[in-house]
């Protein structure tokens, strides 16, 4: 599948993988990817998540001017951690509760009854 | 099972790659892609963009908040001769841009990022928790940094200089962003960035700091800056950051594809060569070796994928051209350059 058909359903098994790069500074600690795996997620945060992906998606691909701006990797992988569908967006065109997300997946896991961070 | 996308995502790095490359069908598509993007943000830019300054030697400047959003340029708040706000962002911003426009004019005689006149925008309190700075091809774009980590990015005048020299590049040689080029456009940045510091607080060379963005970090982190330009790679050592990753010799030279290829690691020699000039030439760094640099920047024959050797080439150049070829300049630039395994 291609980046353009939108993102994949998001099942129980999914993986989210997040990792941002570039910014003023490269700075490794903070361009590691980071994981959001899905059979944590209660169905409403693995649905929000999905409505995030799908936002990006529509987004899509799309060049940016200027200097020291950050980029967002997306990527999901099935649940035998194979990539499936990955994804290159500027940090800005992405949702504010998509970076909250990025933030907390270093604090996994969420247990399935706690509210998400958006 | 599915396979991974078949059309990766080109960043700008490998699109500028592309664009430079033999095929000339993957060269011309390239080239159109950027032309397009670039053309079409040109045109919205000029339209947006407040009138600039008529008398050379003075700046015009304007400060807007995006009160916590993500949307530019946000609300006006400081203009040109008004009173401070009392909103510690926005003075910062303002009185960034004043001393980046003054080391400009008065070391240089440059009359803003265009020497034209150019209005400086800066947005402060931009998104949430936001910590980053960056220049977007127009204006300057502050975060207030998350408070756990980052301060908020006005703290650090030579983080301010430093994204106004980025709109200098663009106006100038425009460095391609990528590899050794886009290493040159991140290290210029952080030269200039330097001194606008040193010339605003008055330093030589003995009392200026050469770190890059001292105050960023909070307590928590265990590091100083982002970048030591005497010693690239001793900046922070922190269990969330990592390592300052910056080499400062040629024998360290990073080769990655992460950071646009490492514009903001290998940006460590050239940020060594030119302390290594400063300090040989002692005084104010300003005087001659970023004299030097400055006529490089703004030099017809520095091309847009220049790398570090053409970069050196170039000042040694003008070096000699200014002030003499046996002058001590000239050989103060050739040593710092030979110190980092740039030229031999």
């Amino acid at each position: 599948m291609n980046a353009d058909d939108g993102a994949p359903r998001l099942t129980r098994a999914s993986v989210l993988r997040l990792s941002r790069e570039g910014g003023v500074a490269h700075m490794p600690g903070l361009a590691r990817p980071r994981r959001i795996r899905c059979d944590r997620c209660s169905e409403a945060q693995r649905a929000e998540l999905q409505a995030l992906l799908d936002e990006a998606a529509r987004y899509g691909e799309r060049q940016v001017p200027g200097a020291d701006r950050r980029l967002l990797h997306l990527g999901v992988e099935d649940g035998s951690e194979t990539p499936v569908w990955s994804l290159t967006v500027a940090e800005d065109s992405v949702s504010d509760s998509l970076l909250r997300w990025w933030r907390l997946a270093l604090s996994e896991p969420f247990s399935a009854d706690e509210s998400g961070p958006a | 099972m599915r396979t991974m996308p078949i059309r990766p995502f080109l960043p700008p790095y490998l699109l500028e790659r592309i664009a430079g490359s033999r095929n000339a069908r993957q060269r011309d598509r390239a080239y159109r892609t950027l032309h397009d993007d670039q053309g079409f943000r040109a045109r919205a830019g000029a339209a947006e963009l407040p009138e600039g300054s008529a008398r050379r030697g003075e700046p015009v400047r304007h400060v807007h908040s995006a009160g916590h959003t993500r949307e530019l340029p946000g609300e006006r708040v400081r203009s040109e001769g008004e009173e401070a706000s009392g909103d510690p962002a926005v003075d910062e911003a303002y009185q960034g841009l004043g001393a980046t426009y003054a080391l400009y004019w008065e070391a240089f005689q440059r009359h803003s990022l265009d020497d034209r006149g150019m209005a400086l925008l800066a947005t402060v309190h931009y998104g949430e928790d936001y910590e980053n700075a960056f220049w977007d091809g127009r204006q300057m774009v502050f975060g207030d940094g998350d408070g756990e980590l980052f301060n908020r990015f006005t703290i650090a005048l030579d983080i301010i200089a430093h994204e106004l020299t980025h709109g200098v590049i663009q106006h100038e040689a425009a460095l391609v962003y990528a590899d050794q080029a886009g290493a040159l456009n991140e290290s210029l940045a952080d030269v200039f960035g330097s001194l606008v510091k040193q010339h605003r607080l008055g330093q030589d060379v003995e009392s200026a700091d050469w770190l890059i963005g001292a105050g960023l970090f909070t307590d928590r982190v265990e590091g100083q800056a982002l970048r030591s330009m005497a010693a690239p790679g001793t900046a922070y050592d922190d269990p969330l950051l990592g390592r300052d990753p910056q080499p400062g010799h040629m024998r360290d030279f990073v080769e990655t594809q992460d950071d646009n290829g490492g514009v903001h690691i290998n940006s460590g020699i050239p940020n060594r060569a030119f302390h290594h000039a400063a300090m040989a030439l002692g005084g104010h760094a300003w005087e001659e070796a970023g004299q030097v640099w400055y006529d490089t920047l703004v030099d017809e024959r520095l091309a847009r994928n220049s790398d570090f050797v053409a970069f050196a080439e170039l000042t040694l150049d003008n070096a000699g051209r200014r002030f003499g070829t046996d002058g001590e300049v000239r050989r103060a630039v050739h040593e710092a350059w030979r110190a980092v395994g740039v030229l031999s």
